[in-house]
């Protein structure tokens, strides 16, 4: 899932500016399961906006309202009334939900309360790790499902490198040496011989250095009408 | 002379001990000042942080959340 963190409150009341009426809109889905942008979260950001704007002496009005998806225009469509009562938006789903809230309702400005980070998972509660970049191009078939793109600092495909010491990487102890657990996979299934065949580059075209991707699937679109 | 500060105090009481040492309070004639404002709830763990933040919001100085 995509996983968020809150931005700092400073920098949301900077980014708020002078706006007297904001809505902060959660979203239901990943932001939600990371703890960073659900119904909880949007409730005690509202409350804590509320109290510092009055203390700095220009209360605002801050409602909060969480949708299942912000990424979805049907979930999000059905906020347009609503949002005529609001100088901003404050947005506390990932980038993908503010833009389409931008999109969306250009005539209203949506602001980002999260740090979009990562594709991750829960380690453990309160442990989030990322585990993929989506590289568009994936490896995990040959890298025994774990993805030296997104968990080898040096996102290297022929792996470990020589900081890879007792399986912990050169970088940050804290990071396991994503190479060294390939290996281990490797042996555990004794094919290590696969990993001797050298992969060639990476075709980087399929991930971000093709610009902006996009999937269009004829056989799901609507005509016109339907 | 300018009136002593009086916090307001809201607790949040667990129905199965803090509330009920609360009653036991009364039973026994003890007094407890009258800005303290109880609420009774099922379980401390029902308390949420949005709650506790409410109640800084609508003016309580300090909130306790016993049980």
């Amino acid at each position: 899932m995509i996983i968020g963190e809150q931005k700092p409150l400073d920098e949301i009341m900077s980014l708020l500016g002078n706006a007297r009426r904001v809505l902060v809109a959660g979203c239901g889905t990943c932001v939600t399961v990371c703890f960073a942008g659900g119904e909880k979260e949007a409730a005690i950001l509202a409350s804590a906006l509320r109290m510092r704007s009055k203390l700095e002496g220009h209360p605002m009005e801050v409602d909060e309202i969480t949708v299942q998806r912000q990424c979805e225009w049907e979930y999000i469509d059905p906020l347009a009334d609503r949002l005529r009562d609001y100088d901003v938006v404050l947005s506390l789903a990932c980038g993908i939900g503010v833009q389409a809230m931008n999109e969306r309702f250009p005539e209203t400005i949506t602001l980002p309360g999260l740090n979009t980070t990562f594709l991750g998972l829960p380690e453990e509660h309160g442990v989030w790790e990322e585990r993929c970049q989506a590289c568009g191009d994936c490896i995990l078939g040959i890298t025994f499902g774990i993805c030296p793109i997104a968990r080898c600092s040096k996102q290297l495909l022929n792996g470990p490198c020589g900081g890879s010491q007792n399986g912990v990487c050169e970088v940050n102890k804290d990071i396991p040496c994503a190479w060294q657990l390939i290996w281990e996979r490797a042996i555990q299934f004794n094919q290590e011989e696969r990993l001797l065949e050298v992969q060639p580059p990476k075709n980087w075209a399929r991930s971000r250095d093709g610009g902006p991707r996009k999937i269009v699937r004829e056989d799901l679109r609507l005509g016109e009408g339907e | 002379m300018a009136e002593e500060f009086e916090p307001k105090i809201l607790a949040f009481c667990c129905h199965y001990c803090a509330y009920a040492a609360a009653d036991l309070a009364g039973v026994m004639r003890l007094k407890y000042p009258p800005a303290i404002r109880i609420v009774e709830i099922p379980c401390s763990g029902r308390v949420e942080v949005g709650e506790i933040l409410r109640a800084f919001e609508h003016g309580a100085d300090g909130v306790m959340v016993a049980g």
